[in-house]
């Protein structure tokens, strides 16, 4: 099994809420690697990064910096993935916000 | 002449006994009276503790999670069609909350205990509602989002009826309005909605606002007990009146919404009135548009810069000054206040002091010019780059907030100027918008012919000016009375800034809550104003006001109004007693 870990800065303003987490959460479900994510500085239990009410719980904010976490096959994968929805302006996710 | 009562809170015009007003938080300048309709869809649940078989309660949860799935999959898409993207992303959060694991986990093990679905879903959802109740803001509205799923997968559950048979006509109380609610009743046959529960960006405001339907929330317990009973919601007040009088009733009906003219409105002697929209986002300009608007008088920019942690940069506001502009054809116009900050208006990366930086200190162009001069810059850029192009839309026009000075305008003239030279030197694509000046200030007033000189037109703030006339501050009770644009001297200051404006080769447009009152456009357009921009709701009747004036007949208004030495006076003329 394979475990890795990234710190990414939550780009999108309104931080780790609305669509910026729904857009984390779905991508995190994609793949097999069992993902956490939780605040980069806190010594806090981090959240399932597939459940969205774990996920907002968070309360990480824009310009915030997380620990993501992936273990899993496609561990590598999943962490880029992740760390690309969360260095999108949330105006880039889908449609404008 | 109307001789309608004049009257700036509807209710306020009568102090009769018997009726009960509520306060609340008042969500759409509307107002609607109606029979109240007590909305409760919240189903029951039987607490006994039966021994449950397990695999039978996980199939019937299993199913109804797949019929709330699709349920919410249709829903997405009705609610994107008739309201907009924005509004229907929401329902992707629900969907994700429906399967979410650390839901569903906590159900699965109370239905492997032998409790029944329904049973299961009340604790497994009980958490995470605790969860987001206790935190602050946006985020506790968003345990609305929570009853929601838990109430569909209930009611799924329990065969409870899922379609509300609501009377047409009816102001729908309740104690919180979900996402679900506001799709099962169709909104065009309800005539309000007041709830209990719930603040400014709780679901039901942001439904009520983008289609303009009356409302209020915030409202406290106890509407229940009204149902059947005839109620008013005042949405401009943020009122609940149970069995309003007459005179509010009445008063209410003729404010009503007027037909949507898209064409521009003359008086009946054929002077052509502007009649334009404040507003604060592309998607507010868009409902401006749709309610005949001919063009926005008045887009606060700094709304841009608010409740986030960094200024918003230049493409970024390039693409929204362009979104406006979009929404308005090419003989129409779209005018962007530069940043208007300081004040009563704080922002928190900006780290303003509140004494510094407060109503008689540096803000609006002030603060443009001195401390904050790189934000202004980069928001010149933006808007000289939103006004090239585009030849189908409305064309872009700027004005400078809070000057007092010539000297003031001239510099920022001169830095449009700069900004303008040195887009041309990095050969990017721009053009000079037309410019203005908002007249706040009795110091703009005295100098408005100068000032008009320099610029195309001149727009009158009027809760600035009658403030800094008054000497008051609209928050301030005690002087409630001495802050009114009806007091001589603001009627004063404004006529002349009318004159000087016009001696200055100008025109005068009007954008402050002044304008948006139909009882006063008569003695508006009477003053000589060329244009009146107020909130999109009130711009169909104040439409159908212009076209029933006769402005020689308004300038005698005018005329008696301005000879009048008090307040009380001109509220005679005007014919409110």
């Amino acid at each position: 099994m394979i475990g890795m870990e990234r710190i990414v800065t939550v780009v999108p303003e309104q931080g780790l809420h609305a669509r910026p987490a729904s857009a984390f959460v779905r991508t995190a479900g994609e793949f097999d690697a069992e993902i956490t994510v939780g605040p980069a500085d806190a010594n806090r239990e981090p959240a399932r990064g597939n459940s969205m009410l774990a996920v907002t719980g968070l309360g990480v904010e824009g310009g915030d910096k997380v620990r993501i976490t992936a273990q899993g096959p496609d561990a590598a994968e999943a962490l880029d993935a992740l760390e690309a929805v969360l260095q999108k302006p949330a105006d880039q996710l889908e449609e404008d916000e | 002449m109307h001789s309608k009562p004049y009257c700036r809170n509807l209710p306020t015009s009568s102090k009769k006994m018997s009726k009960r007003r509520l306060a609340g938080v008042g969500v759409t300048p509307r107002a609607d009276v109606g029979t109240a309709y007590w909305y409760d869809r919240s189903p029951e649940v039987s607490q006994d503790s039966g021994d449950y078989d397990p695999a039978e309660q996980r199939e019937r949860f299993e199913s109804a999670q797949e019929q709330v799935n699709d349920e919410l999959a249709a829903e997405r898409e009705r609610v994107a069609a008739r309201i907009g993207e924005e509004e229907a992303a929401v329902f992707d959060a629900h969907q994700q909350f429906l399967t979410d694991p650390e839901i569903e986990a906590p159900i699965e093990a109370a239905i492997e205990d032998g409790n029944s679905a329904e049973q299961a879903v009340q604790a497994g959802f009980a958490e995470g509602i605790e969860q987001f109740e206790a935190m602050e803001g946006m985020m506790a509205e968003r345990a609305d989002d929570l009853r929601d799923i838990r109430d569909r997968l209930l009611r799924v559950l329990t065969g409870a009826d899922d379609t509300a048979d609501i009377p047409s006509g009816s102001i729908v109380l309740a104690q919180r309005l979900t996402p679900s609610d506001t799709v099962s009743f169709d909104l065009d046959d309800v005539a309000g909605i007041a709830t209990e529960r719930g603040g400014r960006s709780s679901h039901a405001a942001i439904i009520a606002r983008s289609i303009g339907l009356p409302a209020v929330v915030g409202l406290g317990e106890g509407l229940a007990d009204l149902a059947g009973e005839r109620v008013a919601v005042d949405g401009n007040e943020g009122v609940l009146i149970v069995d309003p009088d007459e005179q509010t009733i009445e008063a209410i009906e003729s404010a009503k919404q007027e037909p949507v003219r898209h064409e521009q409105v003359s008086t009946t002697d054929g002077r052509p009135i502007e009649v334009a929209a404040n507003v604060t986002t592309p998607e507010t300009a868009e409902h401006a548009a749709e309610q005949g608007a001919d063009g926005i008088g008045l887009f606060r920019s700094e709304l841009l810069f608010f409740d986030r942690k960094a200024p918003p940069d230049e493409a970024e506001q390039y693409e929204q000054y362009r979104a406006v502009r979009e929404q308005f054809d090419a003989d129409e116009r779209v005018i962007v206040r530069t940043l208007d900050i300081g004040g009563d208006k704080p922002i928190e990366y900006l780290d303003l002091d509140p004494e510094e930086n407060g109503f008689l200190g540096v803000r609006g162009i002030r603060l443009s010019l001195d401390e904050h001069r790189d934000l202004f810059e980069t928001q010149l850029r933006a808007i000289l780059r939103a006004t090239a192009g585009g030849n189908d839309d409305a064309s872009l026009a700027m004005m400078f907030p809070m000057v007092t000075t010539v000297e003031e305008l001239d510099e920022a003239i001169s830095l449009v100027e700069d900004v303008a030279a040195q887009l041309d030197d990095e050969g990017v694509e721009y053009a000079v918008p037309e410019l203005g000046v908002m007249v706040e200030t009795p110091a703009a007033v005295e100098m408005a012919a100068e000032l008009a000189a320099r610029v195309s037109f001149l727009s009158i703030g009027t809760n600035d000016l009658t403030g800094y006339t008054m000497a008051t501050q609209r928050d301030i009770d005690s002087v409630a009375d001495l802050h009114d644009p009806l007091q001589p001297a603001v009627l004063r200051a404004i006529d002349r800034t009318v004159k000087r404006g016009h001696d200055g080769d100008a025109w005068v447009g009007m954008c402050g809550e002044m304008a948006g009152e139909p009882e006063l456009t008569e003695l508006l357009v009477g003053l000589g104003l060329d244009e009146l921009s107020a909130s999109a709701v009130t711009v169909p009747e104040i439409k159908a006001r212009i076209s029933e004036i006769d402005s020689e007949q308004a300038r005698e208004l005018a005329d008696r109004v301005l000879a009048a030495e008090q307040r009380k006076e001109v509220e005679e003329i005007l014919g409110r007693s």
